[in-house]
């Protein structure tokens, strides 16, 4: 049979109510423990100062009178001064420490009835941390005058799953939670609920740097956003939620946009600047594209990450910021570092919690959820509730389910499908015909073939400044670098013509400086990986 | 072990939880049979097996070299397959958790039937609430067995009350086997009525009060203050010792915390004015005892104030274990109670 093991402080005021017989007929905390009815105490370890060892004899005397099954042993801990939070935990924890426990066979309690409050604190600490293999013991003294002196006990398990109704709590505010990170859209993909349950933790339990991978549109930016939310509703951060776009970070200006600049530090630098990471001190730091991110930058992200002080740009002196980071990419950047396109050691840093978001298409099973989701928020933004008639819906639904709904911009292009259906409907519904001529636009969209995609997962805000002509033209130029294995095999393809005109052909560095004008080489167009 | 071989008891039927446990271990020793009692007071507040269940399992064990299967804290199942009862020396520690009477009152039956001599001490508590105290045990029970033919003494070493405990009882058993019917309808003339007040570390006033309250509530009655010593205390007891010519009866009361001494002599006044309103051989506590000895006698029968709950389920319990009948006859102001 299991033993129980009790370990406490000998009461000095509760257990110390004299040496008559009067003593039995009120409540001694460590008397009445050993009382119960329901609970045998096969030992007792009664901590006590070595100025008590008369009131500890005493008291383990009359434990063996009332509980012959009871054994006492005492263990002299003296205090300078009960009172003082470092010096008890620093005794509790010794002993903690060198206590032999045989957990195999001995079920503990510390009992957290007697000793100072400063003692009650560090019970519960050592618990918790589990320092001591222990349940929480309380006593309490009878209720009423007339009730027995033994007065009652409760054992309080700090594995607080346990409890019904605590267990009940937590569940429902977990599900708030995830809810919360889900913006209410009741999504149906387990990969992703399964995901988002995942983040939930923890983004609950770690300051850690989080990298979310997914395709453009998959919603890494607005996920970001809801951690910082949480988070911030946590009170686990007190700073600003700071959002930046690696991709749109050029030469100079990126150093100085990330980290800051003092005056002077280059032409032009004529006021300092603080930079975006000391915005974010104390806040959330999400950078999208980090993959897009030039070397030197990610040496400084990197120090910056680990010793939460950096230089900026031009200053000798450093500054410090803590912050809390989330990195998104679409790319593999393990196949960077393989690369040397990206630091191994900023990679083995940042990819400590890696989620994948999966694309729209992945997840054609949320894809209803999100259309109501996107239906609401067009009632909220524009005062108009627009609904589906029920056969456009079944076709909406039927086509956006399908193989042939390739969503290559994934959330961002269904939200911008929905928002057209909604602006163009009549009278608040949405008809067959509106959703015959949605669709047709979308085939339009995907018939184009990947490069409006392309340009801009390639480009990623940038695309958007491009003229129609200089688009058109470099998602032609793409297109055929992706069907070619070599520079000059593109090069030649796209400069057949004129290249015959020429004594020497120089194509492959024509293509190349065309390219470099959009700040893109062939080897990145060519690694974009394909959306599946 | 043949599972039909195995007597299954409800632990949440009727009253009593800890009787019928107790009930069941004398006569599983006594008979051989092995039992399981399953659902251990499943109805109550703290279901499951008490500390006092398991002292009492305990003695049992030690006493017949039982096989005993979840006598554990908060056990709600119990199966006990007896071995032979072994005279000898025990002695049982059993603190403040139950009463050394509840003990002896499982123990000694066993012992009757025992190869050879016996002496039992059990320590603890000699005088506690919802148990017989040692002095009706000695002077109401004992005395009935012996006429039965069962021999044994008890002794009192020193007093134990809740919660202090630290007394003793020791018992001292010859083997005799299967008591001698007991015949007991007719109490016989009324000898004396004696008003006793037990004092430890209680001040002796109390005793004259509970003794002056008993005198109003029975007429002129003896008088006797037992003042102990006060390391024995905390602890009081109103008793009042009914001596007919056929029986003597013992009926208490426990002073506690918070309750006048009027209102403790008021309880035990009470019960041994309607034990003497009746024509009742025996009072309820009594007859829990002598439906047991009876029984084992295998004919008998005597008188009693009333039939409680206990006595009911005590019954349904010796009728498991033993080829016997119970007759409940109802009489002018008695039940009688009788085996065949």
């Amino acid at each position: 049979m299991r033993k129980t093991v009790v370990i406490g402080f000998l009461g000095t005021t509760l257990d110390n109510i004299g040496k008559s017989q009067q003593r039995w007929e009120r409540w001694r905390p460590t008397v009445g423990l050993c009382q119960q009815d329901d609970l045998i105490v096969h030992r007792l370890e009664l901590l006590h100062d070595s100025r008590m060892r008369g009131l500890a004899e005493r008291v383990k005397h009359d434990i063996a009178a009332i509980s012959p099954e009871t054994e006492v042993c005492r263990t002299e801990v003296d205090l300078r001064n009960p009172w003082d939070f470092e010096e008890v935990y620093a005794a509790l924890h010794d002993y903690a420490r060198t206590y032999s426990f045989n957990t195999d066979e001995e079920d503990y309690l510390v009992h957290i009835t007697t000793g100072t409050h400063v003692a009650q604190i560090c019970w519960f600490l050592l618990t918790e941390a589990h320092y001591l293999p222990a349940r929480l013991l309380q006593t309490s003294p009878p209720r009423k005058e007339k009730e027995d002196q033994r007065g009652t006990y409760a054992v309080i398990d700090l594995d607080l799953s346990r409890y019904d109704k605590i267990a009940t709590r937590f569940a429902r505010e977990h599900a708030e939670t995830m809810s919360f990170l889900k913006s209410g859209i009741a999504t149906r993909s387990p990969r992703f609920n399964r995901m988002i349950e995942q983040i939930e933790r923890v983004a609950g339990r770690s300051k850690a740097p989080m990298l979310l991978i997914g395709p453009t549109g998959a919603g890494k930016s607005f996920l970001a956003r809801r951690l910082y939310e949480l988070k911030k509703s946590r009170r686990q951060l007190a700073g600003r939620f700071v959002e930046v776009n690696c991709a749109t970070l050029r030469g100079d200006s990126a150093m100085s946009t990330l980290f800051g600049h003092v005056k002077g530090a280059f032409t032009g630098a004529l006021t300092e600047r603080a930079g975006l990471l000391r915005a974010a001190d104390g806040g959330l730091l999400f950078l999208d594209e980090i993959g897009e991110l030039g070397l030197d930058e990610q040496a400084m992200l990197l120090k910056a990450i680990e010793e939460k002080r950096f230089f900026p740009f031009g200053s000798d002196r450093e500054v410090e910021s803590e912050f809390q980071l989330i990195a998104g990419t679409h790319r593999d950047l393990k196949q960077w570092v393989a690369e040397g396109k990206f630091r191994e050691d900023l990679y083995a840093r940042i990819n400590m919690w890696t989620f994948e978001l999966p694309g729209l298409a992945d997840r054609a099973e949320d894809i209803e959820p999100n259309l109501d989701f996107e239906l609401a928020r067009f009632a909220q933004e524009h005062g108009e509730q627009v609904r589906f008639n029920t056969e456009a819906k079944r076709k909406y639904l039927s086509f956006a389910t399908s193989s042939d709904a390739r969503w290559t911009g994934n959330f961002r292009e269904l939200s911008a499908s929905i928002t057209r259906l909604a602006t163009l409907a009549e009278a608040g519904r949405i008809s067959e015909a509106g959703v015959d001529e949605e669709i047709d636009r979308l085939r339009r969209t995907w018939a184009g073939g990947d490069e409006a995609g392309e340009v801009e997962a390639l480009l990623g805000e940038a695309a958007a400044e491009l003229d129609l002509f200089d688009r058109m033209q470099l998602e032609s130029v793409i297109r055929v670098c992706q069907q070619c294995h070599s520079l000059s095999e593109a090069g030649r393809k796209l400069f057949a013509m004129s290249r015959q005109e020429k004594a020497k052909a120089n194509d492959a560095d024509r293509l190349r400086k065309y390219l470099a004008r959009f700040e893109l080489d062939f080897a990145r167009i060519r690694r974009q990986p394909a959306e599946d | 072990m043949k599972p039909e071989h195995l007597i299954a008891l409800d632990g949440s039927e009727g009253e009593g939880g800890g009787q019928v446990l107790r009930s069941s271990l004398s006569l599983s020793m006594i008979t051989g049979t092995p039992f399981r009692i399953d659902r251990i007071r499943a109805k109550r507040a703290k279901p499951g097996l008490l500390r006092q269940h398991l002292t009492a399992v305990e003695a049992a064990r030690a006493i017949c070299g039982a096989k005993v299967e979840g006598a554990e804290l908060g056990s709600s199942s119990l199966q006990f397959i007896p071995g032979p009862i072994q005279g000898g020396d025990y002695r049982f520690a059993i603190g403040s958790a139950g009463s050394c009477t509840l003990v002896l009152q499982t123990a000694l039956p066993a012992l009757w039937f025992a190869d050879s001599a016996s002496r039992i001490s059990v320590s603890g508590g000699t005088h506690n609430q919802a148990a017989p105290p040692f002095d009706f045990l000695q002077r109401a029970w004992a005395p009935l067995l012996a006429r039965m033919g069962i021999r044994q003494s008890l002794q009192l070493n020193r007093h134990g009350f809740y919660p202090a405990g630290g007394g003793e009882i020791v018992a001292s058993i010859e083997p005799a086997g299967k008591p001698q019917p007991l015949d007991l309808c007719e109490r016989g003339e009324l000898l004396g009525v004696r008003g006793e007040a037990l004092v430890a570390a209680v001040p002796v006033t109390v005793a004259n009060r509970e003794l002056d309250r008993l005198s109003a509530q029975l007429g002129a009655i003896e008088r006797q203050i037992r003042e102990l010593p006060a390391r024995e205390g905390p602890g009081n007891v109103a008793l009042v010792e009914v001596r007919y010519a056929n029986v003597t009866e013992v009926l208490t009361a426990f002073g506690e915390k918070g309750r006048s001494a009027e209102l403790v002599a008021d309880d035990a006044g009470q019960q041994a004015r309607l034990y003497m309103a009746s024509s009742a051989c025996v009072d309820e506590h009594l007859a829990d005892q002598l439906a047991l000895a009876i029984a084992l006698a295998g004919s008998g029968s005597f008188t009693t104030t009333r039939v409680s709950g206990h006595l009911s389920t005590n019954i349904e319990v010796i009728e498991k274990f033993l080829p016997v009948e119970f007759t409940l006859t109802e009489q002018a102001d008695a039940i009688k109670v009788s085996v065949a």
